[in-house]
């Protein structure tokens, strides 16, 4: 069993007069053949976590379990795990076969023989095997990290572990990675812990994501979970790409107020925010339904008046848009007031022009809502009816 | 490169035009040496010009060689052993105190650096009583001296290879330090999960890495051991033992300028070695001077 | 299994048992160079300085007994120790400024796209690859009065001859020629390294802004020098201590050119022409001082930048 476990695990860096905490007493469980994916912003703690679960750190406080052993003090050689860096980290003066051939031989007892087979059949999975003669320098990127790849898999690990491996690649090479790096971990059903600090790898690639900020664990969950079910404001905006809208208000009677608009509230998401003064409101773009307010006299304007007079509807101008393609990006302002912007996401066939007005609509059943204070999630956006009741623990 | 643009042309002329008059600055006096030593009168031409067509002799360098060629081999036997001890050693110290990371290693490192500087001055009078009356090895090893081919002053010379492999350490560490520095700690690493132990990654990953600053450091440790009087003088002293400096040094000490030809002779004799290396690996040399 | 509460109370021996695994790790690979490199360095340093405090004289039995600095203050009151001073700090100084100004002044004719460069540099390095023993032989048959270049030179110009080596007003100053001659190429390749790392733009930027070729070196280039000028100052000013090779070459004896004596000489003629051991130990032990105050703040200033 190759299930992973860490026990409030703490990492402090003594910074000569302070100590530095980098990772901030994590506890979770990765499961036997899981794929995880630790994402966060840099100097989140995520990669000290991964170089803690190698053995190339230590351990200030806390226990990793593998299986039923506890692993803290075992040598990193000695823990059975294989780690791919960012860097590759490829040994320059060996062929690829050497490169591969290195770790068998210096962490068992295999016989040259034994190990030729297996580094070659290895190589053919990845389709390296015409490379095996190359030295590193003679590689592209792309085939160099094929290797570093090829160099994990042949030990035949318990757990992978991961360190931006795919950063060092160009856009398209990349995404074919993640497809390929995804079935190559299912067909050989090795846990893994994969560190990025992109956020569509961790959406596409993970089973489970977990999520940290300034070494303290935010969330771990399945991707969608964590998209449509943050456990609080820091993962609401740090997953999804462009990021949720957030507005801090006042709860006022049943209403949310801001300067800039207020939104009324519901019997029910009124209740969610009894215990709270201040919210984070917060809405992503793609749930803002944005409808043309033109002032001329054909079947929209009638649509127009109808939008306004609903109460989540609000007049705002478009300030820039930014076309993706698939989708425009539209930065908007409220009327009257500059200085809070948000952005929404329409059907990149629409065509809006800066200074145009539109209505912005914001559906209740899609808003987020974020204790002001803690940052913790009061409510969050009803997928179907039978999450209403949990979504708002 | 730093500069892209090209001066104009009169001032580009300028510039070669000055270049090439220093490189007669720089190489005048080596120049005029090898004239020197391949007349038979020192005094019969200006002392740039060469030889006259029956002014011409090869009799000061066979003079100087008979005079100086114990010398060289005494040379040869210190400075192989010597330069290829002290970048060995060089190269662990930097790896202990590079690649392996651990606390407390940059007072250690701090030791080793400023050895680089200190006078010879100031650790003399030990080193020769240490060599004389607390380690005489030419009295302590007789049994090995009684050997076929080694001599008793073969105790002094390796009393100097010892001394120079000790004294050499700061400076081939500094080198490889800075060679080591430059190593990717991911690859250290991936070695480290490979299994690998200290041992292992030194003998397997860092060493075979290591070839072109052993190099660099060969080089210049050669040129300096080659190149050394002051030690040899103190530790072995003129006589059978003593390498090429030392004969070199009283080589027609007389200021007469018959006895020019000799000297100029002996002196490209004696840094034969260290010119065709320097020809060879300039290259290496220069990298070794600038670290 | 243990508990939560458990795990912290492991952490002390964890971190202690992985460092130290590390230092043990490390031991094998620098403790033995450590240590005869130590034992010939510091501890003949150390020694060095308790037979300064002595009165031996010269060779056999050291007697420890008695202690005191009386060598050091005869040494202030002997004209030959000052006089050896003076020359070794004019010598340090001159030397190191003229090599550098020459080095930069190459260094930026050099730093142009140039044909032939490394060829150019490595003729001008080569005089450093040659041994003190042999330039000295070099620059006595330059030096010589009758028939040396130099003095060829001047009487062709319609000047007097003069005798370079055994006038000791002029000795110092042919000693610093030669030197300069020998390692000026060193600081031209430390100048060039440092002109090389400046990014190109940098050049670009400056002419934009309208500087002439002046006022750029002078504004923009020289200042980022300080790094390549600190390490190269401080290796030539070692090499300058290191002059007695060259000086005890010039005349084949402990006794150098008179006018020329520095304190390196002084101190190996005590030590073994004379024969005042406990002097000779005092005068290494002063010259190990001077050394210090030249590395200790270029050290500090190394580290600083992060760059031991």
């Amino acid at each position: 069993m190759s299930t992973l476990k860490l026990d409030h695990v703490t990492k402090a860096f003594d910074d000569g007069s302070e100590d530095i905490i980098a990772v901030d007493d994590l506890s979770m469980t990765i499961d036997d053949g899981e794929f995880l994916v630790l994402v966060g912003p840099s100097g989140c703690g995520k990669s000290t976590t991964l170089r803690m679960l190698a053995g190339l750190e230590t351990i200030t406080a806390g226990e990793i379990h593998l299986g039923d052993r506890v692993i803290n003090d075992v040598k990193p050689k000695d823990r059975d795990v294989a780690m791919v860096f960012q860097s590759y980290a490829l040994y320059p003066h060996m062929t690829v076969r050497e490169n591969m051939n290195f770790g068998l031989e210096e962490s068992t007892t295999l016989s040259d023989e034994e190990i030729r087979p297996l580094v070659t059949e290895t190589a053919e999975m990845l389709g390296i095997d015409e490379l095996l003669d190359r030295t590193p320098d003679e590689l592209s990127g792309g085939q160099q990290q094929r290797v570093a790849l090829g160099r994990a898999i042949v030990r035949d690990p318990e757990v992978f572990l991961m360190d931006e491996p795919l950063s060092n690649l160009d856009a398209k090479l990349r995404s074919d990675m993640r497809t390929e790096l995804q079935q190559l971990q299912g067909e050989l059903g090795t846990t893994t812990v994969y560190v990025t600090h992109d956020q569509t790898e961790a959406m596409t690639m993970g089973d489970r994501i977990a999520i940290l900020n300034d070494g303290v664990l935010q969330q771990v969950a399945t991707p969608l979970e964590a998209y449509h079910r943050p456990a609080n404001r820091f993962v609401a905006g740090f997953i999804g790409d462009p990021s949720m809208n957030f507005f801090e208000m006042t709860v006022q009677d049943d209403r949310l107020v801001t300067e800039q608009f207020t939104y009324p509230l519901t019997r029910k998401l009124r209740d969610a925010v009894d215990d709270v003064s201040q919210v984070t409101f917060g809405v992503r773009p793609e749930s803002i339904e944005l409808t043309q307010a033109t002032a001329a006299i054909d079947h929209e304007s009638v649509e127009f008046i109808a939008e306004v007079s609903d109460e989540h509807s609000f007049e705002t101008i478009v300030d820039v848009v930014e076309p993706m393609g698939n989708e425009n990006t539209i930065h908007l302002s409220f009327s009257g007031a500059d200085d809070a912007t948000f952005v929404a996401t329409i059907d990149g066939e629409r065509e809006l022009t800066p200074g145009q007005t539109v209505v912005a609509h914001i559906p209740e059943s899609e808003i987020h809502l974020f204790d002001g204070e803690t940052g913790l999630a009061v409510h969050n956006r009803l997928r179907d009816e039978s999450e209403a009741t949990e979504s708002t623990m | 490169m730093s500069i892209h643009e090209r001066a104009s042309d009169g001032r580009q002329l300028l510039l070669y035009g000055v270049l090439v008059a220093l490189i007669g600055f720089y190489l005048l006096p080596i120049e005029i040496g090898l004239m020197t030593s391949l007349k038979m009168n020192p005094l019969s031409t200006a002392p740039f010009l060469p030889p006259g067509l029956d002014g011409f002799t090869l009799e000061k360098w066979r003079q100087a060689f008979s005079q100086l060629a114990n010398g060289l081999f005494n040379s040869l036997v210190l400075a192989i052993p010597a330069t290829i001890l002290s970048a060995l050693l060089g190269s662990t110290a930097a790896y202990g105190l590079t690649t392996l990371n651990w606390r407390g290693q940059m007072p250690i490192l701090v030791l080793f650096i400023a050895g680089i500087f200190i006078p010879y001055q100031a650790v003399l009078i030990p080193l020769s009583k240490f060599w004389a009356v607390y380690l005489p090895l030419d009295e302590l090893l007789q049994t090995v001296w009684g050997l076929p081919m080694l001599e008793p002053y073969h105790g002094d010379l390796l009393a100097l290879i010892i001394s120079h492999v000790a004294y050499g350490i700061p400076i081939t560490t500094l080198l490889f330090r800075t060679y080591y520095r430059n190593f990717s700690v991911e690859m250290i690493e991936a070695a480290r999960l490979d299994g690998a132990t200290p041992i292992r990654i030194y003998w397997r990953i860092i060493l075979p890495l290591s070839v072109p600053m052993f190099a660099v450091t060969l080089i210049y440790q050669f040129t300096q051991v080659w190149n050394d009087l002051l030690f040899a003088l103190v530790v072995v002293g003129p006589g059978e033992g003593a390498p090429v400096t030392v004969p070199l040094s009283q080589l027609g000490a007389s200021l007469s300028e018959i006895g020019f030809g000799v000297r100029m002779a002996g002196a490209f004799i004696a840094a034969l070695p260290t010119i065709v290396v320097y020809i060879m690996f300039g290259e290496q040399f220069a990298k070794g001077v600038a670290t | 299994m243990t508990d939560g509460g458990s795990a912290v109370s492991t952490d002390e021996p964890t971190l202690l048992s992985n460092v130290s695994d590390e230092f043990l790790g490390s031991l094998l690979f620098w403790l033995p160079p450590f240590l005869l490199m130590g034992f010939f360095v510091y501890g003949a340093i150390g020694w060095n300085f308790v037979i300064s405090l002595t009165e031996t004289s010269g060779f056999g039995g050291v007697d420890y007994s008695q202690l005191d600095i009386e060598q050091y203050t005869r040494a202030f009151g002997d004209p030959t120790f000052i006089n050896a001073t003076t020359n070794t700090f004019v010598l340090l100084i001159t030397f190191t400024a003229v090599c550098l100004a020459i080095g930069l002044l190459l260094a930026i004719m050099m730093d142009r796209k140039l044909r032939f460069d490394n060829g150019f540099r490595t003729i001008y390095l080569l005089p450093m690859s040659l041994s003190f023993v042999v330039t000295a032989q070099f620059w006595l048959w330059m030096y010589n009065y009758d028939n040396g270049l130099i003095n060829i030179i001047i009487s062709s110009l319609g000047f007097s001859k003069y005798q370079w080596i055994s006038n000791p007003d002029l000795v110092l100053s042919a000693v610093i020629f030669a030197l300069v001659w020998q390692f000026s190429g060193y600081a031209m390749v430390v100048y060039l390294a440092g002109l090389r790392a400046i990014p190109q733009e940098q050049y670009e930027a400056a002419r934009t802004d309208g500087a002439n070729t002046l006022r750029l070196y002078q504004r923009v280039i020289i200042p980022q020098l300080k790094g390549a000028t600190i390490s190269a100052s401080v290796v030539l000013m070692v090499f300058a201590l290191k002059a007695f090779d060259f000086l005890y070459s010039l005349t084949g004896s402990y006794i150098p050119p008179k006018g020329s004596d520095i304190l390196a000489t002084m101190m190996v003629r005590q030590a073994f022409r004379i024969n005042n051991q406990a002097y000779a130990a005092a005068i290494g032990i002063m010259l190990f001082a001077l050394a210090l105050a030249i590395i200790t703040p270029y050290l500090t200033y190394q580290h600083r930048r992060g760059e031991l």
